[in-house]
C-alpha cells in the first residue's frame, strides 16, 4: 500500500508540470520543491535530533551567496559557487555547533535566532556580498552552466532531482545507527548517553549535514531566482517557513517536510498574487496561526495525523 | 572486586548528598543498597554511572578510574543502568528502543536487530517490540528499562528502584528476570525499598543514612543491626522479619 502510494506519488510528480503548465503554476511547482529540499535539511537536526533552529536561513545564505559571489567575483557560472557555500555552511554549522548544542531546548533555539540576527546585520555591511543591496546572478544567460532559463520548468526537474536525492540519503539514514541515534536524543538525552551515545557528536554531524543540504537549497534559489539580498537569503522569516513547514507536515518523518511545503508554499504563492504587495503581511500572520495551531492540536504533525486515522480505522 | 568506590563525595552547594562512601562491589554478585528517602542512594549511583561527577573521591571499575568520565565511556566500558523514574524514549517502538542500546556493540543496521530480538525475547518484551513504547505501563516501561541496558552488554548492571510501583505478580516477574540476567554472569547493583526484594536478591546490602554508609554485610546481618533498625527501618522491619521468620518457617 504505502509503496503504491509512493509510486503515485512519483508519477504525479514527475507530469505535474506538464498538465498543469502556464508560467505561474510551473513556478509556484519549482518552489514548492525547492522550499520541501530547505525544510527537509532543516528536518534532520530539528526533526529527527529534535534540535529546534530558527537560524537556519544562515546555511540557506551561504549557499545563496555562495553562488552569487562566484558569479559576481570570478565570473563563474553560480552553480560553480555551489562547493564554497556548502564548504562555508558545514564550517559555520561546526563553529556554531560547538557551544550552541551544549544549551538544552528553548535555550538552543533563541541562540540560533540570536546568531542568525547577527549574520543578518553582518552580511548587510560586507561590500563583497553587496551589503545592503544585494547581488546579482548573471543578467543575461553565457552558456548553459548558467542555468538561467526564462521557463521554470528545468528548475522544476532540478530541484525534484535534488530532493529525491536528499529523501534517498534522509531514508537511508533513519534506518541507519545515526537515525537511532538522533531519535533516542530527541527522547532524552540522559538516557541516550548512559547508553553510549556520544550525545555532543551526534548532534554537531546532524547539524553540519543539515547546513550542508539547506545550503544546497540556497545555491539552487539564487540559480532561479538571480538575485539576493540580506533580508531574501538571511531574514528569518526564511527560517521559520523551514520550521513551519516541517512541523506542519510532521517533524523527524521522512516525508513530513514535503507536505508541509505542498500546502504553504501554494497556499503564500496564490495570497501573495492575489493581494499583492500587501501579502506578505498576512504571510506572517497565517503563520503564527499555524504554529499555534500546531502547538495546541498536533504536536506531530499532519502525517501522525494521518497515521492516527489509520490505526482507528 | 569489580567496583571500588572510595571516599565517594557529592555536595550540592553547601548540601552533602554523599558523604565519603567507601564500597566494594563483587564480580558476579548481587549487591543491595537501601536507605530512607533522601538517604542519597540515587545521588550515589549517579555517582557510579558517571551522570555525576563526584565532589570528591575515586571510582575503579575492573581496575580502571572512571570518576569523572562521561557516562557514554561508563557505557562502553560495560556499565549499565537504569532510572528511578524511566527514561524511555516515548515517540519510539519498544523493539527500536532496544535497538538503541544494542547499537552499542553491533554498528550494522542488521547485527543491532538480531541482538536487539534475542534481548526482548529474554526479557519478554517480544510480544510488544512494535508498540510505541508510551503504551507502555510502568512494570513495562521498568522492564524495557532493563532490556535496553542489557543491550548494551554490560558487566554491571545498575537498577534503581527498577521493581517500585510494581503490583506483587509484577514484582514477581521482574525478580525472576534480574535473577535470569544475574545467572547469565552479569554483577548487579540494585536500589530497593521494598524489604522483601533485597532480602531475597542480594548476596550482600548497604545501607545508606544521611548520606553515609551505616552498616554493610548480609541481608540477615544488616537488618540484624541495632542501627539500621534505629535508623531506618524501625519497628516496621521488625514486623517484616517476624513475617520472613514465619514464611519461611
Ligand atoms: N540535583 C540535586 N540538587 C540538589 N539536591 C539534590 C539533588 N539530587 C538529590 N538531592 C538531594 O540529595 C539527597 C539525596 O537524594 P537521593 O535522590 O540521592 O536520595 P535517595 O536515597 O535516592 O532517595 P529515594 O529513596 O527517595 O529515591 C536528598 O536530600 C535530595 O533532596
Ligand atoms: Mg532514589
Amino acid at each position: 500500500m504505502a509503496r503504491f502510494v509512493l509510486a503515485v506519488a512519483i508519477a504525479i510528480a514527475l507530469v505535474f508540470p506538464l498538465v498543469f503548465s502556464g508560467a505561474f503554476y510551473e513556478r509556484v511547482a519549482a518552489l514548492t520543491l525547492l522550499y520541501a529540499i530547505a525544510a527537509s535539511a532543516w528536518n534532520l537536526i530539528g526533526g529527527y535530533a529534535g534540535q529546534v533552529s530558527v537560524g537556519h536561513v544562515v546555511f540557506f545564505g551561504c549557499g545563496a551567496y555562495g553562488a552569487a559571489v562566484a558569479y559576481s567575483e570570478w565570473g563563474l557560472p553560480p552553480i560553480a559557487g555551489l562547493p564554497l557555500g556548502v564548504g562555508a555552511a558545514v564550517l559555520l554549522a561546526a563553529l556554531v555547533g560547538v557551544p550552541t548544542l551544549r544549551l538544552s531546548g528553548h535555550y538552543f533555539t533563541m541562540a540560533t535566532v540570536a546568531l542568525a540576527e547577527l549574520i543578518r546585520i553582518l552580511v548587510g555591511n560586507v561590500p563583497v556580498l553587496g551589503a545592503a543591496v544585494g547581488l546579482m546572478g548573471p543578467a543575461v544567460p553565457r552558456s548553459v552552466w548558467d542555468l538561467s532559463f526564462t521557463s521554470s520548468l528545468p528548475y522544476y526537474y532540478l530541484f525534484l532531482a535534488v530532493l529525491a536525492g536528499l529523501l534517498l540519503f534522509t531514508w537511508w539514514m533513519e534506518r541507519s545507527r545515526m537515525g537511532f541515534y538522533l531519535r533516542a536524543i530527541k527522547g532524552s538525552e540522559r538516557a541516550a548517553r548512559s547508553l553510549g551515545i556520544p550525545v555532543g557528536r551526534y548532534k554537531l554531524y546532524a547539524l553540519m549535514l543539515s547546513a550542508g543540504f539547506t545550503a544546497v537549497a540556497g545555491a539552487l534559489y539564487l540559480v532561479m531566482v538571480g538575485f539576493v539580498d540580506p533580508d531574501s537569503g538571511v531574514g528569518i522569516l526564511l527560517s521559520v517557513k523551514m520550521l513551519i513547514m516541517a512541523a506542519l507536515g510532521g517533524a523527524g518523518t521522512l516525508f513530513g517536510p514535503l507536505i508541509g511545503a505542498l500546502i504553504l508554499v501554494p497556499l503564500e504563492e496564490i495570497s501573495n498574487s492575489l493581494l499583492g504587495g500587501q501579502g506578505s503581511g498576512v504571510t506572517f500572520v497565517v503563520y503564527g496561526g499555524i504554529i499555534l495551531l500546531i502547538a495546541v492540536f498536533q504536536p506531530g504533525g499532519i502525517l501522525a495525523m494521518v497515521a492516527g486515522w489509520w490505526r482507528k480505522s | 572486586m569489580l567496583i571500588e568506590a572510595r571516599g565517594v563525595t557529592m555536595r550540592f552547594g553547601g548540601f552533602t548528598a554523599v558523604d565519603a562512601v567507601d564500597l566494594d562491589v563483587a564480580e558476579g554478585r548481587i549487591t543491595g543498597l537501601i536507605g530512607p528517602n533522601g538517604a542519597g542512594k540515587s545521588t550515589f549511583f549517579n555517582c557510579l554511572a558517571g551522570d555525576y561527577r563526584p565532589s570528591a573521591g575515586s571510582i575503579r571499575f575492573a581496575g580502571r578510574e572512571i570518576a569523572g568520565l562521561t557516562p557514554e565511556s561508563h557505557a562502553r566500558l560495560g556499565m549499565a543502568r537504569t532510572y528511578q523514574v524511566p527514561h524511555t524514549f516515548t515517540d519510539m517502538s519498544v523493539g527500536d528502543n532496544v535497538m538503541v542500546g544494542a547499537f552499542l556493540r553491533h554498528r550494522r543496521t542488521a547485527d543491532a536487530r538480531r541482538a536487539a530480538d534475542a534481548v526482548l525475547e529474554r526479557t519478554g518484551l517480544a510480544g510488544q517490540a512494535r508498540h510505541r513504547a508510551s503504551s507502555l505501563g510502568t512494570a513495562g516501561r521498568k522492564r524495557l528499562e532493563i532490556a535496553r541496558a542489557l543491550a548494551t552488554e554490560p558487566k554491571v548492571l545498575l537498577l534503581d528502584e527498577a521493581l517500585a510501583g510494581l503490583t506483587a505478580t509484577e514484582i514477581q516477574a521482574a525478580i525472576t528476570l534480574v535473577r535470569d540476567i544475574h545467572r547469565s554472569g552479569i554483577t548487579i547493583v540494585i536500589v530497593e525499598h521494598i524489604m522483601e526484594v533485597i532480602l531475597s536478591l542480594a548476596d550482600r546490602v548497604t545501607v545508606f543514612h544521611h548520606g553515609r554508609i551505616i552498616s554493610q554485610g548480609t541481608p540477615g546481618e544488616v537488618t540484624g543491626d541495632p542501627k539500621v533498625v534505629e535508623a531506618y527501618l524501625g519497628r516496621s522491619l521488625e514486623r517484616q522479619r517476624q513475617r520472613a521468620a514465619e514464611a519461611s518457617g
